[in-house]
């Protein structure tokens, strides 16, 4: 649902947004630890209870994974791999949901004024008065987030919890985390933080971990924590999520120049008509036809 | 030399109806009085169904493009009602499509004369500077948008269907049907733009053979006149 409290900093489909600058508000952000996660599916639970979402039948995937993949009334996952290193096996565990991009390609992707919403404080929000369904945005999200409701026929995905958020409570997710894998706060904060534990684990022989922010979508509005950072494909991340060149090229190139083509066109016609007027036979019989010229 | 009579048979329709809509139910390229009959009845009902549903998808689909023309979307009931009838609309100026792709073909072979319309022939054409004494019932222009409308056509509903049902396709697909499905319609709008212009205002007459069906003789001998040589049977050149 929309909030009636945060203003909004970006809407889909119009140039600019309503945040007038008065109540400036920090971006929050979630922070995942995905090396002290230890998969009890809390969060999502938690996601569940808060949100209403309908209970879902969990599937067997031959892995400790609830489901398959996020859904329209699945919107927080536990991602679970198993890998082989020399010496032994080890578990990789994230929470999969909206990360809430600050240049979002769901936003940039939909058609319909005001249906995906950024607010003040950064969280990506669908707003289903105004969402049709057309899923467009699920084709901007290099996270393939946003899934189709078919109950309601609209686009569904996490909301950071905004209606818990702006009332300054954690989200249900956080909350519920019983190992404090997961956190809450500012983006400053949360970076400082990822940071702080990155560096703990380079110190313990984990040489290539990172906090995964991703500079391609301006950074989200989630930092994870990754010990095997050369590899975010194992967590199910992509390497450098963009927003789709094809979303990008249409919205920002071929949409003026189509409407430079049109309006253009239609001022052709005009010019043409007070240029050379409408075009009629000449006046009079026509001449007959001489047999001479014809021959 | 086909010439039909202007006086309607006893016990058909009366004196004031106009003779040359009757004929044109059923016949083309026939003589009815001072007019000639151009576009039968089937012909023209396939036109306007082509023509009304690519409005409608237009009027449907724009306020999708961009929040330029959400204005559009009222007149419907709304974006969300645009979503869901944009794409019957679609399939309606398809099937309409396909319907005057079978009809029209057979008249519509491209000579090596209508490929130079292609380049500046058009644009002398436009400025009337063409010897136009060759052109027959279709000049190239007129050629080129038809095979121009079946191939937006064709490339709209490939798209669109890809754009309809997005999340059951792939990612590459339902991008590279964004990019086609805005570029198609883009150049088959200012085409029919170019195209209406024509029909109406730019040359006086042309309307009629698409409402009534039929043009004057005169109409017919300077905008095409190896047709009406065809059809009259006269030699006589173009003025």
């Amino acid at each position: 649902m929309p909030s009636q409290h945060l203003e909004i900093r970006r809407s889909s489909a119009s140039l600019r947004g309503s945040e007038t600058g008065i109540r400036q508000l920090p971006t929050v952000s979630k922070y995942i630890d995905t090396t002290t996660c230890i998969g009890c599916k809390a969060c999502e639970v938690a996601c569940q209870e808060w949100n209403d979402l309908k209970t879902q039948h969990t599937q067997q995937t031959g892995s400790y994974q609830t489901m398959p993949a996020l859904a329209a009334d699945y919107w927080n996952l536990i991602r679970f791999d198993e890998r082989e290193f020399e010496g032994g096996v080890t578990w990789l565990m994230r929470k999969d949901q909206c990360m809430h991009c600050a240049d979002p390609g769901c936003l940039a992707a939909c058609p319909a004024p005001g249906a995906i919403v950024q607010y003040s404080n950064g969280i990506v929000d669908v707003n289903p008065d105004q969402c049709i369904g057309c899923g467009l945005c699920a084709t901007g999200c290099p996270f393939d987030v946003p899934k189709f409701h078919e109950n309601t026929g609209k686009m569904a995905k996490c909301t950071l919890c905004v209606d818990r958020v702006e009332v300054s409570l954690e989200p249900a997710c956080i909350k519920a985390c019983p190992t404090g894998c997961l956190q809450f706060g500012t983006k400053q904060d949360m970076v400082a933080l990822g940071e702080h534990r990155v560096a703990q684990l380079k110190a313990n022989g984990f040489a290539h971990a990172t906090l995964y922010d991703p500079p391609g979508v301006k950074g989200t509005g989630v930092v994870t924590v990754l010990a095997h950072g050369d590899h975010p494909e194992w967590y199910g991340l992509p390497r450098d999520p963009q927003i789709p060149w094809s979303v990008s090229f249409s919205k920002r190139f071929l949409r003026p120049l189509g409407l430079i083509a049109i309006f253009g066109t239609i001022a052709g016609v005009f010019g043409h008509f007070l240029r050379h007027g409408p075009k009629k036979p000449p006046e009079g019989e026509p001449p007959q036809p001489q047999p001479s010229t014809r021959a | 030399m086909r010439e039909i009579s202007t006086r309607a048979p006893v016990g058909s329709a009366p004196q004031s109806a106009d003779a040359a809509v009757i004929k044109a139910r059923h016949a083309e390229d026939v003589i009815v009085g001072e007019e000639i009959i151009r576009h039968r009845l089937l012909s023209r009902v396939i036109h306007w169904t082509v023509a009304v549903s690519m409005l409608l998808s237009l009027i449907t689909g724009l306020p999708i493009w961009t929040p330029i023309f959400g204005w559009m979307a009222f007149l419907v009931g709304g974006l969300a009602v645009c979503r869901w009838l944009h794409p019957w609309l679609g399939i309606v100026f398809f099937a309409s499509s396909v319907a005057m792709f079978a009809h029209w073909a057979k008249g519509m072979g491209m000579t090596k004369d209508d490929w130079a319309w292609i380049g500046p022939r058009l644009f002398l054409y436009m400025k009337a500077e063409t010897d136009d004494s060759q052109v027959g019932k279709y000049n190239g222009g007129q050629k080129i948008f038809f095979f121009t409308s079946a191939l937006a056509a064709l490339a709209l509903v490939a798209s669109g269907v890809v754009l309809w049902f997005p999340l059951n396709f792939g990612q590459e697909l339902r991008e590279l049907s964004l990019i086609l499905h805005d570029v198609t319609f883009i150049l088959f709008t200012a085409s029919v733009i170019g195209h209406i212009y024509l029909g109406t205002a730019s040359e006086p007459g042309t309307f009629a053979a698409m409402t009534r069906g039929a043009v004057s003789k005169k109409w017919a001998r300077f905008h095409h006149p190896r047709w009406y040589r065809e059809v009259t049977g006269e030699k006589s050149q173009r003025f």
